[in-house]
């Protein structure tokens, strides 16, 4: 599957497409382990032994898969837009729209970056963890700042690829 | 705090500006709402606040059914449990006049019963449907406006996104609120299967009759639908029975499509993949979105823009119904430019504070309420309200998400006889706004029964 991979990106853009989407799919099975862990807190309520700490662990465990997948759906604009107003827009008008966006996108992502790694830097400092299970907090910013990361990345390959086809068309 | 009014009415028109211009609803509003409390506080505020708040809305407990609910769709999309359904309906409906699109109807509703998305019903049963009712000499128009229309339950019909979502904004049980969708989720079913009734009469040629399935067929057929009512039974009934929170029942509902996807060996690594990518992209989507909200909610509470609304419509005298109907015609009005996630994420903060006002406070009980009922209930009735002509949108010309979806699968039949074939719905989909509005005790029946 070459073409899911890189999403039909080349050079260095095809290794952050692939990179990026293997992130996505790490995400995706950081939330089949949330599922996995919420059935056995089921199966086991059944049988008097509930899973402690099932419910806390579900909110890190969506937080960090939600934030991996953030630059995959920048990567394959899946952010929705409302394209109504400008159908009729000629292509170039839109490519000049779409780099505006991606601007932004990354413009946010770095800033996103910049505080929620001062956001770990506190956590840590102050000792946060989850009330059960004592799990410390700053540990979950790790993959979400190396998503954030992501979204930087993926954000400069949509900024250019969109700069170039408004220089072309 | 005039000039902090006119901040806000800037805001909003900088904002419809922005997704005019295809910038994603999201990063609209991460821009307005980010600069707008700068603004207001200043920039050290802003600064501070995104050190956590990111966090701290991707890891809100309720939101965490979302990524699941849609996962569940995603598997349930690939497994096959599409053609199981539309064949047990088509055993059961298909022998009459328009009975094969009644079919179609009956199957978007059983697979809207495992998925929270009204595309992903639409294009799952698309697939499936389009092609028998090509070969029994379907019209055009009402082959593909029935499927366009069917999509719809799928959002209708708990579990759905959409309605979580709007649970979480007004403070709802999502357990109340799916109990409360599925009686107005009934009737569109039937209302639905009425309108193909009368359509198939005046124009009989439009849905010719065909022999029923013969014995062995039906009950194969009414067999492989077993399993799916099944999931269902579990994953609701368990929701509704409160034998579990929605979220272990998502999780729940996830294990068992995967498993019905393996035994009938329709989900291997690349389907699986398939599907984590496919939540990637519909959750990150939808998270964004959460997070821009958030700081549209902030900026705006902040200068106190919903409260003046309130105020201001409270002060124009209107009768709450009254105000009530010009609300729902915004809704479908908006329904028609934007997607129904991003609407009532940016709506209802500035809808629900003037109907709590108008029905008397939060705490209002029935007693001399202004819409006769408590306002938890008011919360309740305007959500499945609200649900339904967000919806609209979806099968409305100029968008019409749904009839977009099916016309590109069915390319030998112009856009024009989908929206053609999709007015008769639309009629019925008004239709049960009437109804559910003039009798609020449809909605409330269930959620009620089940409080005790």
């Amino acid at each position: 599957m070459p073409d899911t991979w890189t999403r039909g990106h080349t050079g260095a853009f095809g290794v952050a497409a692939r990179i990026i989407t293997i992130w996505a799919i790490l995400g995706g099975i950081v939330l089949l382990a949330v599922v996995a862990m919420n059935v056995i807190s089921v199966v086991g309520a059944v049988f008097g032994k509930p899973f402690p700490g099932d419910f806390e662990m579900t909110e890190v465990g969506v937080a960090v898969a939600a934030f991996a997948f953030l630059p995959y759906c920048q990567l394959t604009d899946a952010n929705v837009t409302a394209d109504i107003f400008t159908a009729h827009a000629r292509p170039r008008t839109i490519a000049l729209f779409k780099l505006l966006a991606s601007l932004v996108a990354l413009l946010f992502a770095a800033m996103l970056l910049w505080r929620m790694y001062e956001g770990m830097g506190n956590q840590r400092e102050y000792g946060y963890t989850t009330a059960i299970l004592q799990f410390p907090s700053w540990t979950a910013y790790i993959p979400i700042l190396i998503s954030l990361a992501l979204l930087v990345v993926a954000a400069f390959v949509t900024l250019i690829e969109n700069g170039r086809r408004a220089a072309h068309d | 705090m005039i000039d902090s009014l006119y901040l806000g009415l800037g805001g909003l028109a900088v904002l419809v500006a922005l997704i005019a211009i295809r910038m994603p609803i999201a990063y609209s509003m991460i821009l307005v709402g980010g600069i707008g409390i700068t603004l207001v506080n200043g920039p050290a505020l802003v600064l501070n606040q995104l050190k956590t708040l990111a966090y701290g809305q991707f890891s809100v407990y309720d939101l965490s059914v979302v990524p699941m609910f849609i996962l569940m769709g995603a598997l349930a999309s690939r497994a096959g449990l599409s053609q199981d359904l539309f064949r047990g309906a088509n055993a059961w409906l298909g022998w009459m006049r328009g009975g094969t699109a009644m079919a179609a109807i009956a199957g978007c509703a059983g697979f809207g019963a495992v998925c929270g998305s009204s595309l992903a019903t639409a294009s799952t049963m698309g697939k499936v449907a389009l092609p028998e009712l090509k070969r029994y000499n379907y019209s055009g128009a009402l082959a593909t406006g029935s499927l366009a229309a069917g999509g719809v339950l799928g959002i209708l019909i708990p579990p759905s996104v959409v309605l979580i979502i709007y649970a979480i904004i007004v403070e709802a049980n999502i357990v109340t609120m799916f109990a409360a969708a599925l009686l107005p989720g009934l009737l569109a079913v039937l209302l639905f299967i009425l309108t193909i009734a009368i359509y198939v009469a005046i124009w009989p040629e439009a849905g010719p009759r065909h022999d029923g399935v013969n014995r062995a067929e039906f009950r194969a057929a009414t067999l492989g639908v077993i399993p799916v009512v099944a999931i269902f039974g579990i994953v609701l009934g368990g929701i509704y029975g409160g034998f579990f929170n929605p979220t272990p029942a998502a999780a729940v509902g996830v294990a068992l499509v995967w498993i019905y996807g393996i035994f009938k060996r329709s989900i291997r690594t690349g389907e699986l993949i398939g599907s984590l990518l496919e939540t990637a992209s519909t959750t990150g989507m939808i998270y964004l979105i959460l997070l821009g909200a958030e700081l549209m909610k902030i900026f705006m509470s902040r200068i106190g823009l919903p409260q003046a609304t309130a105020q201001w419509i409270i002060e124009s005298g209107l009768a709450p119904m009254t105000v009530m109907f010009l609300l729902l015609m915004a809704l479908v009005l908006l329904g028609c430019l934007m997607d129904s996630l991003s609407m009532i994420l940016l709506v209802i903060p500035f809808f629900w504070p003037v109907l709590v006002d108008l029905n008397g406070g939060l705490y209002q009980a029935a007693d001399g309420a202004g819409f006769g009922m408590s306002t938890e209930d008011l919360k309740i009735w305007f959500g499945i309200l609200a649900l339904i002509v967000v919806e609209l949108g979806l099968i409305t010309p100029p968008v019409g998400m749904n009839v977009f979806v099916i016309s590109a699968m069915a390319k030998d039949i112009p856009m024009i006889e989908t929206f053609k074939g999709v007015m008769p719905f639309f009629g019925a989909e008004l239709l049960r706004v009437a109804l559910l509005l003039a009798f609020p005790a449809f909605t409330l029946w269930l959620p009620r029964l089940l409080a005790g």
